[in-house]
């Protein structure tokens, strides 16, 4: 008896201590030069100045945020926030006020100390602020601090920000990858050859179109981090060149939602050893009409075109599976605030292909076309091959219900040129938003005035919607909310959603801590990231 | 000679002249301007503060007037600004005009002697299993695009060693064998395809100077085959190759531009796609004449080296 007792109790230490040996993350080695790829230099290293991943993911690691994501969770959200160089923050003044305490060791790279003026600047910059009389190139997130009257500094480590009304999404917006705080002792134009921080690694060496090189920063103020010695950002522009880069080791991890399912399916095949994870990201295919032309203020009519195309096929056919289907949103898990998959199927679109077809027939007969009448659409789309993928598949369904679609391709370099003049009927484009939240999503993309808002779509009753949910801190009330201004839209056809992307990371088995969100803008501060060598 | 040579030159300069047109109107034909592009990265167009931006970059100046400037400028030896990067344009392309001439030259040296030495050895082997089979090698160079073939090679290294080139640029001084295992590659698809045209033209060249008499004299001579070859034959029949060559080099610009990007190498060919795809007028400008007097020079060497190749011609003025 005594020996089973014995017996029981020493196996049970085993296992225990088994388990915990085998589930002990290892240590976190520090050293290391992290081997990143980019599929093309920075427009400019000016964040606040620039609405592309490009800029943001070499860029971060420059630069600290009030607050920011934590960068080893997945999913983002209100309970993901951590301090960077605010130590905490509070609501005050009925959500009115943001306040944050800001840490007292941080200085930039040039050695200067950090203090609130350098947060009041960089927002008022950013707000354009009255009376300010620095100004950025290009502004492209003035809209996200519309709600914020005024930003006060009344100590060094103490700033405010005094809202217009109750905004919870403001904190989110402020963690984003897209929400550096700068020096207030550089100018603004500087910034975009050079980048001045406090982050965990200084510039080191730019070399236009070829590399850029970051150093460990031994000042951080937080200690014992970043784990790496220094970041080499090299600039591959030809895509199988990056491949085969990778899978030969010379580098260390990709660009971010640049590898195709398909071809990170065949190289982890030719080389095991990789590690390939995926995630859905607030990336979002789409195709939307131009609103501002008279013949789309037939409702029927977009009821047709968003019946027309099937998006199951679309994710299938033209996503091979890449992608999730879903709403304004992003759908959970992946997201937050999306809505579910039950109710996405109650949209138009998203039913019976070949019901909604014949739906959609009716509808466009109803509207006074056929086929002796067929309706003529142009669908404009970047001349991007992955773009022109989607809007073949967007043409086939339309002309599959009778409408005599054709592709036009437009070159990148004046797309959005074309979009904000509204030169077009109907458009295929992809967009990411810096932060999975409705304000960001909502303002940019659907709000009246909103400058990206290029399908002008306006409605001042789903404006008001808007506006009210921002101010709600209760996060169900807020939900519902948000999901009823998410079915509204799709039924309006404000934009017709056709998926969000799915990004597929294939990285080498070594590197650590690096963890993609959905979100990509987010995640490049690498301030954890180390090497397992 | 001399007024020869002056009649080249200003050839030359109204050859670089047209081109400076030609170049400075093709860019602003194409749709959108950097301008555009600015705000194209940051996803809308605000029409004033873009216009002030045109402004500032001299873009809403007249286009003959942004003409004379930049050839004024150019005169003063001032490459302007680059648009895409907001630095000096002569500090982004200094660096990458070294990686460009070595890739170049080692590709020429490559296809000169593989072209030069198949050529020699097809005509001598005339109609043998040899000649056919250099002759389809010749043949699959010139079929095959010298990217597509940087691209199978990259393939066939990372599949077969697992290995790639370096992705950034190693200077010879930091590490001779990786830099000279970073440049054989490249030099070898695009040399490959250049040897081809050499190859063939050697090839007709000499089967055309081994039917002439002083060959067969310098055979009954009892000369041995060799010296025959390439001491008699060879050297007359260098002027057609020469020209060839001329020609292949200016080829070989517009290989290096996808080469380079293939191979991820920083030269002046892959930037100028860059410059032109970021409508960066000063870069793109300023490198195109840069390509453009490379291969001006180049084709003024191979008529000066005709008269010293060959002693009987003289260059007059009639």
């Amino acid at each position: 008896m005594c020996r089973q007792i014995y017996r029981l109790i020493f196996s049970v230490v085993f296992s225990a201590l088994l388990a915990a040996s085998a589930s002990a993350a290892p240590a976190p080695k520090a050293g290391g030069v992290l081997n990143a790829t980019l599929i093309e230099a920075p427009p400019s290293f000016s964040i606040h100045e620039e609405a592309t991943v490009g800029a943001v993911w070499p860029v971060m690691p420059c630069y600290n945020n009030l607050v920011l994501f934590d960068p080893l969770k997945k999913q983002e959200s209100l309970d993901s926030i951590i301090p960077e160089l605010a130590e905490k923050w509070t609501l005050q003044d009925g959500g009115k006020s943001l306040v944050f305490f800001l840490r007292k060791d941080v200085k930039w790279h040039d050695g200067r100390p950090f203090t609130s003026q350098d947060v009041k600047h960089t927002f008022d910059v950013v707000r354009e602020a009255p009376g300010i009389a620095t100004k950025l190139r290009v502004n492209p997130r003035q809209l996200w601090y519309e709600n914020v009257a005024s930003i006060d500094a009344p100590d060094p480590t103490t700033v405010a920000f005094r809202l217009k009304k109750a905004q919870p999404s403001l904190i989110l917006m402020l963690a984003s990858g897209y929400s550096p705080v700068y020096p207030a002792h550089v100018p603004p134009a500087e910034l975009r050859t050079k980048c001045m921080g406090t982050g965990p690694f200084k510039l080191k060496e730019v070399r236009p179109g070829e590399l850029i090189d970051y150093v460990r920063n031994p000042d951080y103020f937080v200690k014992g981090r970043p784990y790496l010695d220094g970041i080499r950002y090299t600039i591959i522009k030809d895509r199988s060149t990056r491949y085969s880069a990778i899978q030969a080791g010379r580098q260390d991890v990709p660009y971010p939602l640049e590898i195709a399912k398909t071809i990170a399916e065949t190289v982890k095949k030719s080389a095991p050893h990789l590690v390939l994870i995926d995630s859905a990201t607030n990336v979002y295919d789409s195709f939307f009409v131009n609103h501002s032309r008279p013949m789309f203020a037939d409702a029927k009519l977009r009821t047709a075109l968003n019946l027309a195309v099937d998006r199951s096929g679309y994710i299938k056919a033209a996503r091979q599976g890449a992608a999730v289907a879903g709403g304004v949103m992003l759908p959970p898990p992946y997201g937050v605030w999306g809505l579910s998959a039950a109710e996405q199927a109650k949209i138009p679109g998203f039913g019976d292909a070949a019901k909604q077809k014949a739906e959609a027939r009716k509808l466009l007969a109803e509207a006074g076309y056929g086929p002796s009448k067929p309706l003529k659409l142009t669908v404009s789309t970047r001349a991007i091959p992955s773009y022109v993928e989607m809007t073949s598949y967007v043409v086939d369904q339309l002309r599959q219900v009778g409408i005599d679609a054709t592709i036009e391709q437009i070159e990148t370099g004046v797309w959005h040129a074309k979009m904000t003049r509204r030169e077009f009927d109907l458009a295929v484009d992809q967009t990411g938003i810096g932060v999975d939240d409705p304000d960001a999503r909502f303002f940019e993309g659907y709000k009246c005035a909103s400058p990206r808002n290029y399908s002008a779509y306006c409605n001042k009753e789903i404006d008001a919607m808007i506006d009210k949910q921002s101010e709600i801190i209760e996060q169900k009330k807020r939900l519902d909310l948000v999901h009823e201004i998410d079915k509204r839209l799709q039924l309006d056809g404000a934009r017709f959603m056709l998926g969000h992307s799915k990004e597929y990371v294939l990285m080498q088995p070594y590197v650590r801590n690096l963890v993609p969100h959905q979100s990509v803008y987010n995640y490049g501060r690498m301030q954890e990231v180390w090497l397992d060598k | 000679m001399f007024v020869y040579l002056l009649q080249r030159l200003a050839t030359a300069v109204l050859t670089l002249f047209g081109m400076s047109v030609l170049i400075f109107v093709l860019l602003r034909v194409v749709p959108g301007d950097i301008v555009d592009i600015i705000f194209s990265s940051a996803g809308f167009v605000n029409p004033a503060a873009k216009a002030e931006l045109a402004r500032e970059m001299g873009l809403d100046r007249p286009v003959a007037i942004q003409y004379v400037r930049w050839l004024k400028d150019v005169a003063r030896g001032d490459l302007g600004k680059s648009y895409r990067y907001d630095v000096p344009a002569w500090q982004v392309v200094k660096p990458r005009i070294p990686v460009t001439v070595e890739l170049a030259l080692l590709a020429i040296l490559i296809a000169v002697a593989l072209g030069v030495f198949t050529g020699v050895v097809s005509a001598a082997r005339q109609d043998s299993a040899l000649d056919y089979a250099l002759r389809f090698f010749s043949l699959a160079g010139l079929s095959m695009p010298s990217f597509w073939l940087g691209m199978l090679i990259i393939l066939a290294l990372v599949s077969w060693a697992g290995w790639v080139p370096a992705m950034t640029y190693v200077s010879p001084f930091q590490d001779l064998r990786a830099h000279f295992l970073q440049f054989i590659f490249p030099a070898l698809a695009v040399g490959y395809r250049g040897s081809a045209l050499i190859m063939r033209i050697t090839r007709s060249a000499m089967l055309e100077v081994m039917r002439e008499d002083y060959i067969r004299t310098a055979r009954a001579k009892g000369l041995r085959e060799r010296a025959v070859i390439f001491g008699h034959a060879l050297a007359n029949a260098m002027l057609p190759i020469i020209t060839v060559i001329g020609f292949e080099f200016a080829f070989m610009i517009g290989g290096l531009v996808v080469t380079e990007t293939v191979f991820n190498l920083p030269g002046v060919a892959r930037y100028l796609v860059d410059a032109i795809l970021w409508r960066d007028y000063p870069v793109a400008q300023n490198l195109v004449m840069l390509i453009a007097v490379a291969v001006v020079t180049v084709n003024l060497s191979v008529d000066l080296l005709y008269g010293y190749l060959d002693p009987r011609i003289r260059y007059g003025t009639r």
